[in-house]
């Protein structure tokens, strides 16, 4: 069974870095450099591309606030509804609980890339367009079937003899919730917090038709609105120092949180 | 009384999942155009008639098909070969578990951005090697034939890796006895992959394929910034053709019949393929 292993594994890392390292080197690059990839020529190493990008207007750094204030606000708005309605679903006689489930599961199938119109039509008529907090709550409804299905299969791990048994002991819900429910849950609420996060953070459709105002773009809108605004001269090197700035964030959820989003997918997936 | 724990999540889930679908089928009977100012007038089934007869729709259609096939089957293969090799003991495995996790949580226009610069003629990576061979250019994005295929390339490089998880979840579930006997019997790894392997990892495979076809149908973002749709409409899927019916020519009413009618696609051909995989397994023999 041991066979060389190292092949594969080179070519895994390849595979899944090189787009990224392209990026990276070409963020550094000098105009020349790019036109001119296998000649030698004087100025190939800059850091013109990223003062370029933070000194823009609004800054770079507006957009990178702006999709961080999301991520945050639709992760904490996905918990508060997350959280009761994955107990309320533990409590409920089990045939309603797996219904329920089901058309969870069925709803976190779907392609809300077709919602956007309605929820644009709900937007207008509303007047919460153009609002970065307001554009929370459709994100953490889309986020919702997938986050109550984790939180639903933890809370179903916890053994129900140990709440009895607290419940026995006198702790009403508050105390119960504070000492049993929330610190074994605590894993599952962390990887559904992290997914939901790393959803909000690439959300495109639904971001591009609600803000119009550049001030409150996000980060994929932004640069998507880069990739379009210039087919004929292209400033590459630009626009690797943005994607370089716009994946840095998510890079750094991922190296450290790699245990929690790895058990929340397969969870999510395997026992949703 | 406990359930009432789910009404407020089941009421915002309901009005941002359910309302769309009604509005859309509404609509989708309704003129809701420029023309009317934006005010829907029924129409009858105008839009549904004009669908039926809209070649661009069937041409999306047919891409979007071809597309979410070629990705999916493609990230299937992928996937499992990761997931095998994750799923041995080295060294380094779980960082290197890491990085094969990056390119899927990337958002999706970066990197979509990243591959029209890394497909770039001239200066990008694949037409310096071409130049390199001494070949003609490739001129992969502004080729009608070949553009969909970079799109592919970028569908699958993104989400490969949530699908190596969920099948790497599936072949820690395989518990080792069962390879140490089918070898005691004399059969080899290869044969224990399609006797042993496959056949336990199914149920994650249907997963796999559940999650994302549908996604590869919705495919918008890469497409929007990759190509834009072309060249020539060549890689314009569903999704970006009702949002250009919405956004460009501003017509909520037939964007609106583009959209359930994607939607009934997806259904059927979702339940199609499924139980397409479940024939191919039956005629393999395989009893589980």
């Amino acid at each position: 069974m041991k066979k060389n292993l190292s092949l594969p594994i080179i070519i895994l890392l390849f595979w899944s870095l090189f787009p990224l390292l392209w990026q990276l080197y070409t963020s550094f690059c000098t105009p020349e450099a790019l036109t001119h990839p296998l000649e030698i020529i004087e100025h190939r190493w800059t850091l013109e591309n990223y003062r370029q990008i933070l000194k823009s207007d609004p800054p770079f750094i507006r957009y990178l606030f702006n999709s961080i204030l999301l991520g945050i606000t639709t992760t904490l708005l996905t918990l508060v509804f997350s959280l009761p309605a994955a107990y309320g679903l533990v409590k409920i006689k089990p045939y309603k609980a797996k219904l329920i489930r089901i058309i969870l599961f069925g709803i976190a199938l779907f392609p809300y890339v077709l919602l956007f119109l309605a929820l644009l039509e709900i937007a207008r008529d509303l007047n919460i367009g153009n609002n970065i907090l307001m554009l929370s709550i459709p994100y953490s409804a889309l986020s919702m079937p997938l986050a109550i299905l984790l939180l639903t299969s933890a809370l179903k791990d916890i053994p129900s003899e140990l709440e009895e048994a607290a419940k026995l002991e006198g702790l009403n819900l508050a105390q119960r919730l504070k000492w049993i429910l929330i610190p074994l849950i605590a894993p599952a609420t962390s990887s559904t917090a992290i997914l939901v996060f790393i959803f909000s953070w690439n959300e495109y459709p639904i971001a591009l038709t609600w803000l119009s105002n550049p001030d409150l773009l996000t980060l994929p809108v932004a640069i998507a609105r880069i990739a379009g605004s210039s087919v004929y001269s292209v400033p590459y090197g630009a626009y690797a120092a943005a994607t370089v700035l716009g994946a840095l964030p998510v890079l750094l959820i991922v190296i450290i949180f790699q245990k929690q989003i790895i058990s929340g997918l397969t969870q999510g997936a395997i026992k949703g | 009384m406990i359930g009432l724990l789910i009404l407020p999540a089941a009421l915002l889930i309901i009005l941002i999942f359910g309302t769309p679908l009604i509005r859309y089928i509404w609509l989708s009977f309704h003129a809701s155009s420029v023309i009317t100012g934006l005010v829907p007038i029924a129409n009858k089934g105008a839009n549904w008639q004009r669908l039926i007869n809209d070649q661009r729709f069937w041409q999306d259609s047919f891409q979007t098909f071809r597309f979410a096939a070629l990705s999916v089957s493609l990230e299937l293969f992928i996937a499992l070969a990761i997931a095998l090799l994750l799923n041995q003991k080295w060294r380094g495995r779980n960082l290197v578990r890491a990085i094969t996790l990056l390119p899927w949580a990337l958002p999706t226009t970066v990197m979509a951005l990243g591959w029209r610069w890394i497909f770039n003629t001239p200066y990008g990576p694949i037409e310096l090697i071409v130049n390199l061979i001494g070949l003609d250019q490739f001129n992969i994005l502004s080729n009608p034939n070949t553009a969909w295929l970079a799109t592919v390339l970028g569908d699958v490089w993104k989400t490969t890796p949530f699908i190596a998880l969920i099948l790497l979840a599936g072949l820690q579930t395989i518990p080792q006895d069962l390879y140490e006997a089918f070898k005691l019997e004399g059969g080899s790894n290869k044969e224990a992959l399609f006797k042993i392997t496959i056949p336990m990892l199914k149920p994650y495979i249907l997963l796999s394929i559940l999650f994302r076809l549908a996604q590869a149908f919705g495919v918008f973002d890469l497409i929007q910034v990759m190509t834009g749709g072309g060249p020539a409409g060549s890689t314009e899927s569903l999704a970006i053709y009702a949002y250009l019916n919405a956004m460009r020519f501003l017509d909520f009413g037939y964007s609106s019949t583009i959209m359930i009618g994607s939607f009934i696609l997806i259904v059927f051909s979702s339940i199609f393929s499924i139980y397409l995989f479940n024939k191919f397994k039956n005629i393999q023999g395989y009893s589980r």
